[in-house]
């Protein structure tokens, strides 16, 4: 029975030949190899069997040579089946459209939900979300990774702490957390203000507190600069007539001492660089991804650039729960450009100076005011430049102490 | 002369062992109940009706009646043979 296996897909005939004995033109097809099965006989003259859809020619051949003649009876088969699903072409296209149409509605987005802030915020988030293309309706493809969505939303929205945006199926949920402003305390255990560092008195604003230092005074590490204790001075001067007189009245000191500090910074600097940066021509290109197969699906031209650099997102395609192994390529391609630069020694240290001085300002925050002192020392040693630098930065010295109160 | 080779068939399968149908060209009939005749090493289909089969054989033919006959398959030198079989008969020729 081994022979007649697989014979639904390669496809078979019934065929009635009729004639005098008809079963002797079974006998001579089995004769030159042709395999036919299921042989009935019907009449005296008339007899049926089946012969597979690539003998038919064969057949034919040989029944020109017989007197029998043939009918063709039942066509079945795969490949009888596929032709006449075929012939129904609008029920293909119809399958074909209504998986296209499920596959497209699986990688849809059709609800997002924010949790967990007040409403205000939740506006916020909804609002921001819109901007970004991310609302009910919009193609999955074109959204970024939920990590990248929440970092864009806590940029985006300062009075978030943090957001997590998890994408479950069609659904987007996101949870937020605000941050709260927590008003200072009124309330601040006395305190005094002393210096955080060396430097010089340049300004003083002191809204609570009493001043112990004049402009220009020079201070040092954890010098008062600022006595919460109020009276204090007059305490001192009264001393000795009075001891029991006025009573120490403790404040918390405030206030902000502006002085002049020094800051050495060594820096090294080649006076040869080397850096690449991308031009800002760029091309997309679009590819659906099967496995390790890339298609192209918009973008097919190479843009002429010598050197790029890539980027690439993928998205996986839905089809409803199922994720499937067909992919969403989206490319960028930058053109980018190495840059070799030489500079003159002066131009290295002025780089350094830069350099050094931003390295100093990320260091002290922004409210600090550096101004460049001078070069202290200065050496060529293998393409570099090495710099010992000197700046005068303006700041804030002002650190809090609290009183302890011994008694 | 036909004798004289049979008999040299007949001693090669008993004395060698080799099998009798490959040697003598005999058919060899594979039958499950009345349901299936297998049947191989026939020479050719004689005569085919729904409840008879007859097949040339190389000393006279092979007769199988019964009911409902059905040829599963057929290749050269093989018939399956499907129906309720009542009968297997060997008739040799005269000759």
């Amino acid at each position: 029975m081994k022979q007649t296996q697989g014979v639904f897909f390669a496809g078979y005939v019934t065929i009635k030949v009729s004639g005098h004995h008809p079963e002797l033109f079974f006998d001579l097809c089995a004769r030159k190899g042709i395999m036919v099965w299921s042989i009935k006989k019907v009449s005296k003259t008339e007899c049926t069997g089946n012969i597979k859809l690539k003998d038919i020619s064969d057949v034919k051949a040989l029944r020109r040579k017989t007197i029998y003649k043939i009918a063709f009876r039942n066509k079945k088969g795969l490949p009888f089946f596929t032709n006449k699903l075929l012939y129904r072409k609008p029920l293909i296209i119809g399958l074909v459209l209504s998986l296209l149409f499920v596959t497209y509605l699986s990688n849809m987005v059709w609800s997002v939900n924010v949790k967990g802030v007040n409403s205000e915020i939740q506006k916020k988030i909804e609002n921001q979300l819109d901007e970004y293309g991310i609302q009910p309706g919009a193609l999955k493809f074109n959204i970024g990774s939920p990590g990248e969505i929440q970092q864009k939303l806590l940029n985006d929205i300062p009075e978030l702490l943090w957001v997590g945006v998890t994408e479950k199926g069609t659904t987007y949920h996101l949870e937020g957390v605000e941050k709260t402003i927590v008003e200072e305390g009124e309330k601040l255990s006395p305190r005094n203000l002393v210096a955080k560092k060396e430097g010089v008195i340049v300004e003083y604003y002191i809204s609570k507190g009493q001043p112990m230092i004049k402009i220009n005074d020079v201070v040092k590490k954890g010098d008062l600069l600022v006595s919460g204790e109020l009276g204090k001075s007059q305490e001192e001067e009264d001393k000795e007539e009075d001891k029991k007189g006025t009573k120490k009245q403790l404040v918390a000191a405030e206030g902000e001492i502006i002085a002049k500090t020094w800051y050495k910074s060594n820096v090294t600097i080649p006076l040869e660089t080397n850096y690449e940066v991308l031009t800002g021509d760029n091309k997309k290109k679009y590819y659906l991804r099967f496995g390790d197969f890339m298609v192209p699906v918009w973008g097919f031209k190479s843009p002429e650039y010598k050197e790029i650099q890539l980027e690439a997102s993928d998205r996986s395609v839905n089809f409803f729960k199922w994720e499937l192994p067909i992919s969403f390529v989206k490319q960028t391609i930058h053109e980018k450009e190495k840059v070799k630069e030489k500079r003159t020694k002066d131009e290295a240290k002025a780089a350094a100076i830069k350099q050094a001085k931003k390295e100093l300002q990320q260091k002290l925050g922004k409210d600090a005011e550096i101004t460049f002192g001078k070069v202290l020392q200065e050496s060529m040693e293998s393409g570099k430049v090495k710099l010992t630098l000197s700046f005068d930065v303006l700041e804030d010295i002002a650190k809090s102490q609290p009183i302890v109160q011994g008694d | 002369m036909k004798k004289w080779h049979q008999r040299i068939g007949n001693w090669l399968s008993q004395n060698l062992e080799l099998p009798s149908d490959v040697v003598l060209e005999l058919p060899r009939i594979t039958t499950i109940g009345q349901l299936h005749a297998y049947i191989e090493n026939h020479r050719g289909l004689l005569l085919f009706t729904d409840n008879e089969l007859r097949l040339n054989m190389e000393y006279g033919y092979l007769k199988i009646t019964g009911k409902n006959f059905v040829l599963r398959m057929m290749l050269p030198e093989e018939i399956l043979l499907e129906g309720t079989i009542s009968e297997i008969v060997f008739i040799e020729s005269d000759d």
